[in-house]
């Protein structure tokens, strides 16, 4: 903890790229996390004596660490917006993500239109009947506005138009996951890759969820995963990006934290 | 030093030695320090939260901030009354739940509870102050929300939700301080309300509350700080959609889970306001302890 803390600082006083050169400090979204964390430990095997440093402090802090040098790599769930796109950052993607709305299982409703799910969290439609469930009013659960899933769900869904105030606003996926599967009444959206057997992820515009219907493009709501870096990256920098992108973790670590590598489309992107 | 130099020089013997002089004087800086330490905390918080926070009145403007209906950063709106009304909701409510329970576990303690059952109940209303905060929080989202969601319809996050937990947070702050004063009440004023026959509910309700009157409005002060302050909990239960309130069972917000649910992302004016929104909740704190001194020397006055 002290030693992380420590490097941290040392690289923040070296102004980034070339502090310490058995290090690689990756900061960011909470949903790229998972890849991050496992690669780490692979790549920490691999080359002993080099530390990867990961933490997820969200999309816009781990964007703002790489453009100020205090991390080697910030990961992200969405592009770069407004003034971050000026820095000369490299986009590299390493996977794909979509984002499941998810009710309780024992709601009979299995799918929606894109538009009839904007229209519930725009609160133009509430109850559950309007949309051939049963006469119940709509619970609907929203993220918090530091998500990236909210982020993306905002632009791909609800063409960034406002989402309706008086929803319920909770400030983690695990929260909203945990409450949709309790209330009978309730529809939130999280990551496809942490939904769960406890709630049931709705079919949108008659697709279900799924990583043939995300690569294809078929699925409508799904985005992709970011590392940035400060120009190419380089030196083991770059070790590191290769060591992500490579089948051991894009067909390992990323399916098994229910993401879609980047190579399933098999461009390469 | 030898007896005959004492002699000697007899107005040393009222000194110390020169090593427990250095030392009585060292422990005294050192508390001294302790103390200026923590008036420079708060202090220099105030300062940093007033500096970061003050903008917020002319970039905002007064009257748009503390008396805006609509709190939408994003689309440059930083009204915070219906936070502020939110804040009032809940600590309100958690008062009007928590406080007489509080207030009866106290007396319990204080007047009824023999020794063996005191020294059990006293420590577990103690321990629930040792709970953090994030825990009341998992309970309250877990538990208390969907029997809350049965009753109110909804999904249970809300004012009532928010109630129900800090209620139970807020017991230790005000059941100790409460037995407080209930056992400052002289032990002849409880013999003589005896020694007239009344019965032990008369004593408690005829004498030592009223006697013990002051200080458990202090407790409750406390517990009412307490309640505003509280954050973690509240944000988990609260439903943290930042609109008036509109009944028990809907989602509100309020000035700290605003805070909290924010400060991640905020930038620029964004950024002022929450600071801003810190000043106010400041400026909260300081008015409830301001009127806790004031009781507590209007308590002596009359003593």
């Amino acid at each position: 903890m002290l030693s992380a803390a420590l490097l941290a600082l040392l690289a923040g006083c070296n102004g980034g790229r070339q502090h310490a050169a058995d290090q690689v400090i990756v900061t960011g979204s909470t949903t790229v996390q998972p890849i991050a964390e496992v690669s780490k430990e692979g790549f920490e095997k691999a080359h002993p004596g080099i530390h990867v440093l990961v933490s997820g402090v969200g999309s816009s802090a781990g964007i703002e660490n790489v453009i100020a040098g205090t991390s080697d790599i910030g990961t992200s769930s969405r592009d770069l917006k407004g003034d971050e796109a000026k820095h000369g950052l490299v986009d590299t993607p390493i996977a794909y993500d979509a984002i499941a709305v998810i009710v309780n299982p024992s709601n009979p409703v299995n799918g929606l239109t894109k538009e009839q799910v904007k229209a519930i969290f725009q609160g133009r439609i509430t109850n559950w009947k309007e949309v051939g469930g049963p006469d119940m009013e709509i619970g609907v659960v929203n993220r918090d506005e530091a998500s990236g899933t909210r982020e993306a769900f905002s632009k791909i869904v609800l063409d960034k138009e406002r989402f309706d105030p008086t929803a319920v606003i909770l400030p983690g996926t695990g929260q909203v996951r945990s409450v949709v599967a309790q209330a009978p009444s309730a529809i939130g959206y999280i990551s496809l890759g942490f939904v769960t057997p406890e709630v049931k992820a709705l079919a949108i515009d008659g697709v279900a969820p799924s990583e043939e219907a995300v690569v294809s493009g078929a699925y409508p709501i799904s985005r992709v995963l970011h590392f940035f870096t400060k120009g190419e990256p380089t030196g083991l920098v770059k070790e590191f990006v290769a060591y992500v992108l490579s089948p051991d973790v894009q067909d390992r670590v990323v399916r098994e934290a229910g993401f879609i590598p980047v190579t399933a489309r098999g461009d390469g992107l | 030093m030898t007896p005959a130099e004492e002699t000697a020089t007899p107005r040393e013997l009222k000194l110390m030695s020169r090593s427990t002089y250095v030392k009585e004087a060292a422990l005294k800086n050192l508390f001294l320090l302790c103390a200026t330490m923590a008036v420079a905390g708060v202090v220099l918080i105030f300062l940093f939260v007033g500096w970061r926070g003050w903008p917020v009145f002319s970039e905002v403007g007064l009257a748009r901030f503390l008396g805006g209906a609509e709190w939408l950063p994003t689309a440059g709106a930083f009204g915070i009354l219906p936070l502020l009304v939110g804040s009032l909701v809940v600590t309100l409510g958690a008062l009007a739940l928590g406080a007489p329970l509080a207030i009866g576990a106290a007396v319990f303690l204080s007047e009824i509870a023999p020794p063996r059952v005191r020294s059990f109940v006293r420590p577990a209303v103690e321990l629930l102050a040792g709970v953090p905060s994030v825990v009341y929080g998992f309970f309250g989202l877990l538990v208390i929300r969907p029997l809350v969601a049965d009753v109110t319809g909804g999904l249970g996050f809300g004012p009532l939700t928010a109630w129900l937990i800090l209620a139970i947070m807020i017991v230790p702050t005000i059941a100790t301080l409460t037995e407080d004063a209930l056992g400052s009440v002289p032990e002849g004023i409880r013999e003589a309300s005896y020694a007239m026959g009344a019965t032990t509910w008369q004593t408690i309700w005829r004498v030592l509350l009223p006697a013990a009157k002051i200080g458990i409005i202090d407790a409750v002060i406390l517990g009412m700080g307490r309640a505003i302050g509280e954050t973690m909990a509240v944000l988990m239960v609260v439903g943290n959609a930042p609109v008036f309130f509109r009944g028990i069972g809907k989602p509100i917000s309020t000035l700290t889970s605003q805070i909290v649910m924010d400060m991640p992302y905020a930038s620029g004016v964004h950024r002022t306001a929450l600071f801003g929104l810190a000043i106010i909740l400041f400026l909260i704190s300081m008015g409830l302890v301001a009127l806790v001194r004031a009781l507590s020397r209007f308590r002596e006055e009359t003593r």
